[in-house]
């Protein structure tokens, strides 16, 4: 606790004094006496007078939430002796949003007296927050001192993108040994019909084709296509973005990704994540409720760090980099350095899609609708569709996604190449 | 708790704005020349900023220049003593200094219990300990007048402006010896 003079004491000071110089320099006594409340007041500083006591204790309705969600923090105030002013300021994250209330509260509490208080926060992005800190400050009874201290709780928010509903996803090109939802070429246990033959010792009955064994005369048993899970890695361009927090090239990356992994787990597949950026990071394929919680901490704490170094694929694991792995790779494809990368994935025989968020249609949201601006974005737009070419060229699959269209429709307006997996089993 | 801010904000604002008005009034009464009533609404006009904007800089500045003006006043129209229109005087700068403040802690904030009328409350007690410390300052000053040669008088006072201010100084330094100011 540190105890301060406010400038309150300060400004009543500067009275005292310009009266008690100008009552001698003019030789007037009434001047005195104008001094004389200043000083009255000011005499009460030197009395140690000990800080009014209370406890300050807080907290929030949850500590997870999505992009857009409101959370409300509650600060408790206990006096135990009475208090003359007590300002408290609440935790603000950097982004958030105060949309119920005051973060900020000055209450007047007898002894004994307890105060709750509350605000509700919004907060539009990503990311994990700090809100442990409640700043107390106590002044004296004229305010002219004051003792401050902050309030610490080890209160942290994470706050996860939210994640869109995706019918429409890229199919993967191998598949895994385990059961999924994904169509494998080779035939075995499953739901989707594959073919019809002949009946042989040891078929279920339940198999047993009946329409056909009755048009042919013999037992006829119907084949299926098993169904297989299959690695799906999530590759996110965390080297450069454009447009204004919570809009831009990143978060919108961000929210894809997010979106296509709660799709793919969904569907029984493992997913894996690599940030490509300054700093590289990955989560190895998996799946399930668990593997979820680590791709979305993954996520929530994607951001660009600028580097000079093109990093180099190889450095991430094979296990989590699989040449089975279908790879998305998330990019504005803003630095050429990535586009690199994807090319080079392609060249070693990786199944990759480029989900392209368009920085044109992010960057036009911002600009001005003028003449230059138009032209601008026209011809970045064409160099754009020119990048795009030459990517596909190489043999990557490219879906361009124009926010604000939904991710959805995007997805639903490429074309797949592969109908049936090539199948590990 | 539900707050209260509008009605407690405007009893602030209100004060703040009587204690200007008053200080105009008492440097109306002790002089009529225009010049020093220009100069006081040069302070009323710093403190309507002050008011308005809960900025405390303008309220100091606006205490000076009105207390400059009323100094002004004073040796234009040289009359006898008038105590209780000095006191008054400075209690009203005191007072605005303080309203300000209260408005600059209150703005933006959610307000729990009554926290301006108490806060004023304090301030306005201010008042009693005022009369006492003059009665006694006006009783030690009729002896002094009477004891003190004529010669030294000027001296001693120059001495103990001075004496005066550092004290207040060193009191102010003392209590603040945590470092810095608060806000």
């Amino acid at each position: 606790m540190t105890g301060r003079v406010t400038p309150l004491a300060l400004s009543v000071l500067t009275v005292a004094a310009w009266a008690l110089a100008l009552a001698v320099l003019l030789a007037r006594a009434e001047l005195l006496l104008v001094a004389l409340p200043a000083v009255v007041a000011l005499g009460a500083l030197p009395r140690r007078a000990a800080p009014p006591a209370c406890t300050v204790l807080h907290r929030v309705s949850a500590d997870r939430l999505f992009e857009g969600d409101a959370v409300t923090v509650t600060v408790s105030v206990q006096a135990r002796a009475a208090v003359p002013l007590v300002e408290l300021l609440g935790p603000r994250p950097a982004g958030a949003q105060v949309r119920a209330g005051r973060h900020r509260a000055v209450m007047t509490l007898r002894a004994g007296q307890a105060v709750e208080w509350r605000y509700d926060l919004v907060f539009p992005r990503r990311g994990v927050h700090d809100v442990g800190a409640v700043a107390v400050r106590l002044r004296d009874r004229l305010g002219l001192r004051a003792w401050e201290w902050r309030q610490l709780a080890p209160l942290t928010l994470r706050v996860f993108p939210r994640p869109m509903a995706l019918r429409t996803l890229p199919r993967p090109a191998h598949a895994r040994a385990s059961g999924g939802d994904h169509l494998s070429r080779v035939l075995g246990e499953g739901i989707e019909p594959g073919d019809v033959r002949e009946f042989a010792p040891g078929d279920r009955i339940r198999h047993v084709n009946w329409r056909a064994s009755l048009r042919l005369g013999r037992l006829y048993v119907t084949q299926r296509h098993r169904e297989r899970n299959a690695d799906v890695v999530l590759m996110l361009d965390t080297l450069a973005e454009v447009g204004a927090p919570p809009e831009t090239t990143l978060d919108l990356g961000v929210r894809a990704a997010v979106s296509l992994a709660t799709a793919y787990l969904g569907r029984r597949d493992r997913v894996g994540l690599v940030t490509y950026g300054g700093v590289m990071t990955w989560v190895r394929p998996g799946s399930g409720a668990v593997q979820y919680e680590r791709l979305a901490d993954g996520l929530l704490r994607a951001e660009v760090v600028f580097t000079y170094v093109a990093k180099d694929l190889a450095r991430v694991p094979a296990r989590v980099l699989s040449p089975q792995a279908l790879v998305i790779a998330i990019t504005p494809l803003l630095d050429p350095r990535f586009a690199g990368a994807v090319a080079d994935l392609a060249a070693r025989g990786f199944d990759v899609v480029v989900l392209l968020v368009s920085p044109v249609a992010v960057t036009r949201a911002l600009v001005d609708g003028g003449s230059v601006e138009a032209l601008a974005t026209r011809l970045w737009a064409l160099e754009r569709r020119a990048d795009l070419a030459a990517l596909q060229r190489q043999g990557v699959a490219v879906i361009d996604w124009q926010p604000p269209e939904p991710l959805e429709a995007a997805l639903a307006r490429a074309r797949w190449r592969r109908v049936r997996l090539a199948s590990a089993g | 708790m539900a707050a209260r801010a509008p009605g407690e904000r405007g009893v602030s604002r209100a004060l703040a704005v009587a204690a200007v008005l008053g200080a105009l009034a008492l440097v109306r009464l002790a002089t009529a020349v225009p010049a020093v009533l220009q100069a006081a609404l040069v302070g009323v006009a710093l403190a309507a900023l002050a008011i308005a904007m809960g900025w405390r800089w303008a309220a100091s500045a606006a205490a000076v220049v009105l207390l400059v003006a009323y100094a002004a006043a004073l040796c234009i129209e040289d009359r006898r003593l008038a105590v209780e229109p000095a006191l008054a005087f400075g209690l009203t700068l005191v007072l605005l200094l303080g309203a300000v403040d209260l408005i600059a802690r209150t703005r933006g904030a959610h307000l729990v219990g009554p926290v301006v009328a108490a806060t004023l409350g304090r301030w306005l007690a201010l008042v009693g300990g005022t009369v006492a410390a003059a009665l006694v300052a006006l009783a030690l000053a009729g002896g002094l007048a009477v004891a003190l040669p004529s010669t030294v008088a000027p001296l001693l006072a120059a001495a103990g402006a001075l004496a005066g201010i550092w004290v207040l100084a060193a009191l102010i330094r003392r209590a603040g010896a945590g470092g810095g100011s608060a806000r």
